[in-house]
């Protein structure tokens, strides 16, 4: 690289290289929103992306005019790329555990027969109907799908609230440990061999389970396993693939937090559990902060009218009141930023908006700020 | 409503789950019901879901501690911390409902068991369950229960419902059995209003809020009974109605002004309570406090008070 040009900083640098951007954060501190607006800025400098979120948020998906739910993801409509200049493509998807799972069944069964018998198993349906659970397994699922199908530059993945999210990157981890075959294969009728050992396994496997299940269940269990097993070294392979892509230089893991003393806990939380486990993690974004002060006018400074009554002056004198808390807040946030550079290396803060975002216009605001490198950032609205 | 405090209602149940959408203070509002409790005489586990054997979290240390363990530990007077294992809740399962306890801990040994229990749907939930019941079933020396009252922090994911939801799946799919039987009695204890009740807990903003009646609802569909909805960190209102009109009135821009910010909050923190009324249970507020004020105080005081 021209060491002259002016360096990209965190996060600007990533939405031009990474094939994949993983959101993380405690609940509530604005982790979609982060996303919707990450994908957008990425969007901003031609890439195709798709952001993929699993908290259905219906008033980002009114923002940016995609359903809140849906088969597949859908197109952010050209009006409103156009009205942000955006020049790439921008696609989002409230995922839908029900629907990635049942794809993953459609493509990988040996054959329609077999994935219908899938799909009509009872223990299937009956999992099938629980969002928890499945939300960690199909999200790994449906990023692998994605990345693969080369539709995309980037994809940017919201994962689930705070600790759950790391339950979503041990989940391709976990499934390949299950889905080892001679872990099932202990579950499975015995079709003889695999050693004495693995049948003393397959011995204890059925005793015990045939107790605590219960007549018949076990049996259903076996029967349940048997129909995918002709699917899990696919699913395996997915699941390596996943866990080798996100722990691979393509990737890139943003911690969100907010001001909030708590959501910086578990920031500080998820930004060790990721270094330990080698996954490159790329900094903080510190959102919804009162950081941004610049421009703003305090109201002792606002100039009264002649005409002002006592009642609007007692009114301007509390606004003060309220201002001079904001400033408290700006300064602690401020610190705090500087703190998550000390120990993570990057930190961009995002403000605090009027309200909370409401439309497009609000999402486009959000994005910019998130482009913007963060030394001219500090320099000019700090 | 009644003449008793909303605090004392609670507490007169063996398991208060605290949940709600993450980052809206559960945990705060868990910890001071536990501290509340344990000042109230009652000997209180606080609890939180956990997939580790100890694990620091922001409740721990909500809490004066460090980290919590996958068996009780004392805190302070009348208080104790646990961590909800699905491991500790499989091994006593399987201790409990197999003949003899060899072969549990033999099931707990092999990897092909264990990697199957915590891998497979539903079931971390069900051992996480079966936790619960068992710290209940736990007798002082005197038969008493050992801890009066069980505060569960639930998980902070957009499924708090797991804890009912699941079960109700599992007895569907698994219909005789140990299992079944284990996971209707620990739902027939989520149901029952005389030893179980639920608390909402949300911030003053129009999204949390919608988050939170969803929630109180799917609580409701599975059947658990709810007691209140805790709304955090409400912003004071300084002004007067008049001080009001006149500030509007000026038309400040509110990205231009300091402080302006903080005005549309106030109003949008007045409409959420007013929603929440809706539910038709006590909706109690928890002022928004400066940076180190004990917040556990200011939510045992937000619900003690009347209705």
């Amino acid at each position: 690289m021209d060491s002259r040009a002016p360096a990209l900083t965190f996060p600007a640098s990533l939405l031009r290289d990474k094939r994949v951007i993983v959101c993380c954060g405690a609940g509530g501190v604005g982790k979609t929103t982060t996303a919707a607006a990450l994908g957008l800025a990425a969007a901003s400098k031609g890439r195709r992306v798709l952001v993929l979120t699993i908290d259905p948020a219906r008033r980002l998906a009114e923002a940016m005019g995609i359903p809140a739910s849906g088969p597949k993801p859908a197109a952010v409509p050209e009006d409103r790329l156009r009205q942000g200049k955006i020049s790439g493509k921008l696609d989002a998807w409230m995922l839908d555990p029900k629907v990635v799972f049942e794809g993953m069944v459609l493509r990988l069964a040996d054959s329609p027969e077999r994935a219908a018998a899938i799909l009509e198993n009872r223990i299937y349906r009956a999992l099938s109907d629980l969002v928890a659970g499945m939300q960690e397994y199909t999200a790994a699922e449906a990023l692998y799908s994605f990345v693969e199908s080369g539709n995309y530059d980037l994809v940017v993945l919201d994962t689930p609230p705070s600790r759950n999210a790391l339950e979503f990157l041990e989940a391709p981890r976990k499934l390949s440990l299950f889905l080892d075959e001679k872990i099932i294969g202990v579950f499975l009728p015995s079709k003889g061999g695999g050693g004495l050992f693995w049948g003393r396994a397959r011995q204890l496997v059925t005793n015990i389970f045939g107790r605590i299940f219960g007549e018949g269940f076990f049996e259903e269990i076996q029967g349940f396993l048997s129909a995918f097993s002709g699917m899990f070294t696919a699913m395996r392979g997915h699941s390596e693939s996943v866990r080798k892509l996100l722990l691979s230089d393509a990737s890139a893991f943003i911690v969100v937090t907010s001001p909030d003393p708590s959501a910086m806990v578990e920031g500080t939380f998820l930004e060790e559990k990721l270094r330990e486990m080698g996954l490159p993690f790329a900094g903080y974004v510190l959102n919804r902060s009162w950081a941004y002060t610049r421009g703003l006018v305090h109201p002792r400074e606002i100039p009264r009218p002649a005409n002002i009554t006592a009642i609007g002056e007692s009114a301007l004198v509390k606004l003060a009141g309220l201002a001079d808390e904001e400033l408290r807040l700006a300064e602690r946030d401020r610190e705090l930023l500087a703190k998550l550079r000390d120990k993570g290396g990057s930190a961009v803060a995002t403000p605090q908006l009027d309200a909370s975002i409401e439309d497009f216009g609000g999402l486009l605001y959000l994005a910019e700020s998130l482009a913007r490198p963060s030394a001219v950032e500090d320099a000019t609205v700090l | 409503m009644t003449a008793s405090p909303l605090l004392d209602h609670l507490l007169a149940r063996r398991t208060v789950l605290v949940t709600g959408k993450g980052g809206v203070g559960k945990t705060t509002v868990a910890a001071g019901l536990a501290r509340a409790a344990a000042a109230k005489g009652k000997r209180t586990l606080c609890a939180e879901v956990s997939y580790e054997k100890s694990a620091t979290s922001p409740l721990a240390q909500a809490l004066g501690t460090s980290a919590f363990h996958e068996e009780p530990r004392v805190l302070g007077e009348n208080l104790e911390g646990v961590l909800l294992t699905p491991h500790a809740g499989h091994l006593q399962f399987l201790r409990d409902s197999l003949p003899v306890r060899m072969l549990a801990d033999a099931a707990m040994k092999s990897a092909a068991i264990r990697r199957f229990l915590l891998a497979a749907p539903t079931l971390p939930e069900m051992g996480i369950l079966y936790r619960l019941l068992d710290l209940l079933r736990r007798k002082a020396r005197d038969g008493s229960p050992l801890h009066e009252v069980i505060v569960l922090d639930l998980p902070a994911t957009g499924h708090a419902l797991g804890l009912a939801q699941i079960p109700s799946s599992i007895i569907e799919v698994i219909r005789s059995g140990p299992i079944h039987n284990a996971v209707r009695e620990g739902l027939e204890m989520l149901r029952d209003p005389a030893q179980t009740t639920c608390v909402v807990v949300t911030l003053p903003e129009t999204l949390p809020v919608s988050e939170a009646i969803e929630l109180a609802h799917g609580v409701r569909k599975y059947e658990v009974p709810l007691a209140a909805v805790v709304l955090n960190r409400v912003p004071h209102d300084p002004f007067t109605v008049e001080e009001r009109v006149a500030l509007d009135g000026m038309q400040l821009e509110p990205m231009r002004t300091l402080g302006a910010r903080r005005v549309p909050r106030i109003d949008r923190a007045k409409a959420a309570k007013l929603r929440l009324l809706d539910l038709q249970i006590p909706v109690r507020s928890v002022p928004e406090l400066g940076l180190e004020t004990d917040i556990a105080a200011a939510v045992a005081t937000a619900l003690e008070g009347g209705p």
